[in-house]
């Protein structure tokens, strides 16, 4: 065997191709923004004097509020979601049988529709005249202010939109929970509640974090729930990172709330990601 | 093992699944609902019912020029994407070799990451390159993503991939061409399709990072976007059922597809 | 008079790091003749069949094709194929279209290839009805004939098989080795089994090899390998035997720590001193006096079991226990608890290095 294909076995090459679009396309641009959050604040060349002044900014203005919103209102979806989907999960691979495929594709379907079309369709549930208001008006008389432009109904717009993100790994979790270790602690006489501490908590666990991760990630960088829904009651920090790219054309500073979110993200997905066996959890036999 | 303490379990289970899901497409009901009034403004209950907008929606140039966008450029990215995540998922869950583990963890970063940072960081990027922004640097955008997606999902059909099957057909005098044609790509096809269909439908209703790279190009979430951010306009409600609809048509018929692809090839016909 | 092997390993080795998976193999095997490699799991089996299939490569040594080195040759020109342990059957193909694969990739024409397809068939005993019918749908004993008739369409020189038969349940194993048997006296193909089981490859083999950590330690036909074992490890993987750590005493007399006594044994070797005394189940048999038997021992009978045709008695002597099998006509009458004597001749026994 020549030395080249010694040096690169199959596995290798076929991986070539994704590693080096995501070089160019997910590496390069990452280390754009970390060089860019070193540069003097609102120029917009890379071949300056590095400074810290953009971090600076950020702990002196009321960024660093808007960052843990973010980070609260992520943790607050998390957790909701994590409660409404477990019973989802646990029908789909135990009780929903032969409907479960039909089942998830209703819950794949939305994903494939734009978030900002699906939050409008909340905007005209809950405005005034709207479906919600509109029939409680016609059918009891009632005139409720509308719920609109409150944090709840940020919070509200975030559960929906990260629901499929928090189901799909938790379901490949729960099923990885075997049926018999279930009967079996059944059978050793532990209660319902001891069989979901004892079994499938821990077996299931993989899929469960792995859904906390993948919503908390996404949730921290939702933006057109807080802005559509919420009308801004919160300001979350991709809101300040878009402003600063945009509007107030200060590339520097975006830059540096961007590395500040990065840093979050990163150092929890390679934590949680590290511990894992990305092979069992997606089914090599 | 079935009591009635498991029945209740069972039917509670059921329900809030069920609640869950009407949760999930009420907005769609409320879209449904919006676009098919003939007023202009939207009043529930509804007054006056009627297709109007639709018609006028579907009559408008601009509308077109939208659908056109965001149909190339789906198109773009599924056809890139799905080749170059088929090599991706090969080497994610099949060959054993030295740095596989850390590229699995280096393939699902994009997955786990906030959009919106990974479309203000390409802008950045593009910027710092000198490039225009158009829908061209969207497609490479979105494949930045997608690739990824798209790699996890044909990664599952090639865990349940005997890899026997290739050294037999190559034990049975196939060149390494001919493996790949006969053997490895008819029984992946499966999921091949189900990472194509994924990669369409993602990026024909991706927003933020279509928002950033797109330029002067628009896609139909971005015109959506603003016309929602400016006031109401009837045609929203329009086009976000077209979107909901569009996709579920293709989502079944993807399912199909692909149910029809797992019950394997062989026919009446013995020559192939 | 004997004619050139059909393949010949000369010091055919392979490393992963440090680890010899096959180390330093000889063995030439004849053409025509149903050759099994018997060892259990781990011991290189499988490596070595790779090897000689074209799946990999060796780390040092020769494989010699009818006098040719084809240790590069890749497997898609070997004249070689093989019947995988899981079958491989392609599942998006029909059984006919899985039979006429090899021939496909050569390039003959379809008329060609359903005619060859179709005696094959006829040949293994699958409806002709099968033809168009997905192999996903057919028995595993169908889908076992499928694999066969697929890998016999190639028109190999050597057929080798990997285990086809472990997962399947006993039944049917035993008629799927009889018509192997004959498949290979009707082809009068080179054969080239790997098992783990030593009683399937008695039945089917003209020789065996059997194999440990990688080593070949001993080389023979069936009758050879059971009633002339030259180690222990061989001896034990026949099945339940009475193995007995002896030492030399003399000409044709052996001594063991365990029991007290000597014991009469085969002639002993030259310079082996340390070695095993092996007594056949069959061959140890219950007597009255001790001058019935070369050699005799004391016990009490502990278990009994039946084992179809057979009766199995475990008889404890000591901190051991010794196992006696006989035929049930012949059966004895005893019970649990009884003190019995147990004997056998020392042309019964067999003597073997570790």
């Amino acid at each position: 065997m020549s030395t080249l294909a010694k040096l690169f076995p199959p596995g290798a090459r076929q991986a070539l191709p994704v590693l080096l679009f995501l070089l160019c396309g997910f590496v390069a641009p990452l280390l754009a923004v970390i060089a860019y959050s070193f540069v003097p604040p609102r120029t917009f060349s890379l071949w300056q004097p590095w400074t810290l002044e953009n971090y600076v900014e950020i702990f002196n203005s009321s960024s660093y509020i808007t960052f843990l919103w973010s980070l609260g209102l992520a943790a607050a979806t998390v957790i909701i979601l994590a409660l409404i989907c477990y019973p989802i999960a646990f029908g789909l691979a135990r009780v929903f049988g032969r409907w479960a495929t039909l089942i998830t594709l209703l819950f794949t379907l939305p994903l494939f529709v734009s978030e900002n079309v699906r939050i409008y369709g909340w905007i005209l549930f809950f405005i005034k005249n709207g479906v919600l208001l509109g029939s409680l008006k016609s059918m009891f008389g009632w005139e409720l202010e509308s719920a609109l432009f409150t944090v709840g109904l940020t919070l509200l717009g975030m559960v929906y939109v990260y629901l499929p993100f928090m189901l799909f790994p938790m379901t490949l979790g729960v099923s990885m929970v075997p049926q018999q270790t279930r009967e079996a602690a059944f059978d050793l006489g532990a209660t319902r509640w001891q069989v979901f501490k004892e079994v499938d908590l821990p077996l299931a666990m993989p899929g469960i974090i792995i859904g906390f991760l993948l919503t908390f990630v996404l949730a921290v960088g939702a933006i057109v729930e807080s802005k559509v829904l919420g009308g801004q009651r919160i300001i979350p920090i991709t809101h300040d990172i878009e402003i600063a790219f945009t509007y107030a054309q200060n590339w520097p500073l975006g830059a540096a709330l961007s590395v500040l979110l990065m840093l979050v993200v990163g150092a929890l997905v390679l934590l949680v990601l590290r511990r894992f066996d990305l092979d069992s959890i997606l089914g090599r036999r | 093992m079935e009591n009635s303490g498991d029945r209740a379990w069972r039917a509670l289970i059921w329900t809030w699944t069920l609640a869950v899901i009407v949760f999930m497409y009420l907005p769609a009901l409320s879209l449904f609902l919006a676009s098919s009034t003939s007023s202009r403004y939207f009043m529930f209950p509804i007054q006056k019912w009627g297709l109007d907008w639709w018609q006028k929606t579907f009559a408008s140039l601009e509308v077109r020029q939208l659908f056109e966008t965001s149909f190339f450029l789906a198109l773009w990215v599924t056809m890139i994407a799905v080749v170059i995540a088929l090599f991706g998922a090969l080497a994610f869950a099949r060959y054993d070799w030295k740095g596989r583990s850390a590229y699995q963890k280096i393939v699902l970063l994009p997955i786990f990451f906030p959009q919106t940072v990974l479309g203000l960081a390409l802008l950045l990027w593009f910027n710092a390159l000198g490039l225009t922004m158009s829908w061209h640097t969207a497609v490479f955008a979105h494949l930045v993503w997608i690739i990824p997606v798209c790699t996890l999902v044909i990664s599952i059909q090639v865990y349940s991939f005997d890899p026997a099957l290739e050294e037999a057909a190559f034990d049975l005098g196939a060149t390494r061409w001919q493996v790949f044609r006969e053997v490895t790509l008819p029984v992946l096809a499966p999921g091949i399709v189900s990472g194509a269909l994924f990669a369409f439908l993602l990026s024909w209703g991706n927003f933020p990072l279509s928002l950033y790279t797109s330029g002067a190009d628009t896609t139909l979430p971005e015109y959506l976007y603003a016309k929602m951010i400016a006031g109401y306009t009837p045609g929203v409600p329009v086009l976000g059922t077209v979107s909901t609809l569009g996709a579920g048509l293709i989502v079944l018929l993807g399912y199909l597809a692909v149910v029809l692809l797992r019950r394997g090839g062989s026919t009446a016909k013995s020559a192939d | 008079m004997t004619a050139q092997p059909i393949l010949q390993l000369r010091n055919l080795t392979k490393a992963f790091g440090g680890l010899r998976a096959v180390d330093n193999i000889d063995l030439d095997i004849q053409e025509g003749e149903f050759f099994t490699i018997v060892g259990p799991s781990g011991s290189g089996k499988t490596t070595m069949l790779r090897m000689l299939t074209g799946m990999e490569f060796p780390t040092s040594g020769e494989i010699l094709l009818r006098g040719k080195r084809i240790n590069d040759l890749p497997a898609n020109k070997r004249p070689t194929c093989m019947v995988f342990q899981s079958l491989a059957l392609f599942p998006h193909r029909s059984v006919g279209q899985n039979i006429e694969f090899s021939m496909k990739m050569k390039g003959i024409a379809p008329d060609l290839r359903q005619k060859r397809a179709r005696e094959l068939m006829a040949q293994l005993r699958l409806p002709d009805t099968y033809y168009t019918k997905n192999v996903t749908k057919c028995s595993g004993g169908e889908r076992q004939r499928v694999a066969l008739a697929r890998a016999l369409a190639y028109e190999p020189d050597i057929l080798f098989f990997d285990e086809p038969l472990s997962a399947i349940d006993y039944k049917l194993r035993k008629t799927l080795e009889k018509e192997l048997k004959d498949i290979h006296r009707e082809t009068g193909k080179t054969f080239i089994y790997i098992t783990h089981s030593l009683e399937e490859a008695m039945v089917m083999s003209d020789r065996i090899g059997v194999m440990r950590a990688g080593k070949l330690v001993q080389v023979g036909s069936p009758q050879e390998i059971y009633s002339a074992p030259r180690t222990k490890f061989v001896s034990e993987f026949i099945g339940d035997v009475n193995v007995l750590a002896v030492k030399a005493d003399g000409k044709d007399q052996v001594r063991s720590a365990e029991l007290e006594g000597r014991f009469k044994s085969p002639p002993i070797p030259q310079g082996m001193s340390d070695g095993y005394l092996v007594v056949r189940p069959e061959s140890l048999r219950f007597i009255d006096k001790r001058s019935d038997a070369e050699n005799s021992i004391e016990g009490i009978l502990y278990n009994e079991y039946v084992l179809g045709s057979r009766v199995q008695y475990q008889v404890r002597v000591g901190e051991r226990v010794f196992i006696v099998e006989k035929l049930r006509q012949q059966g004895f009458e005893g019970k649990r608890g009884d003190k019995v004597l147990i004997g056998w001749d020392a042309v019964d026994s067999i003597l073997v290095s570790d």
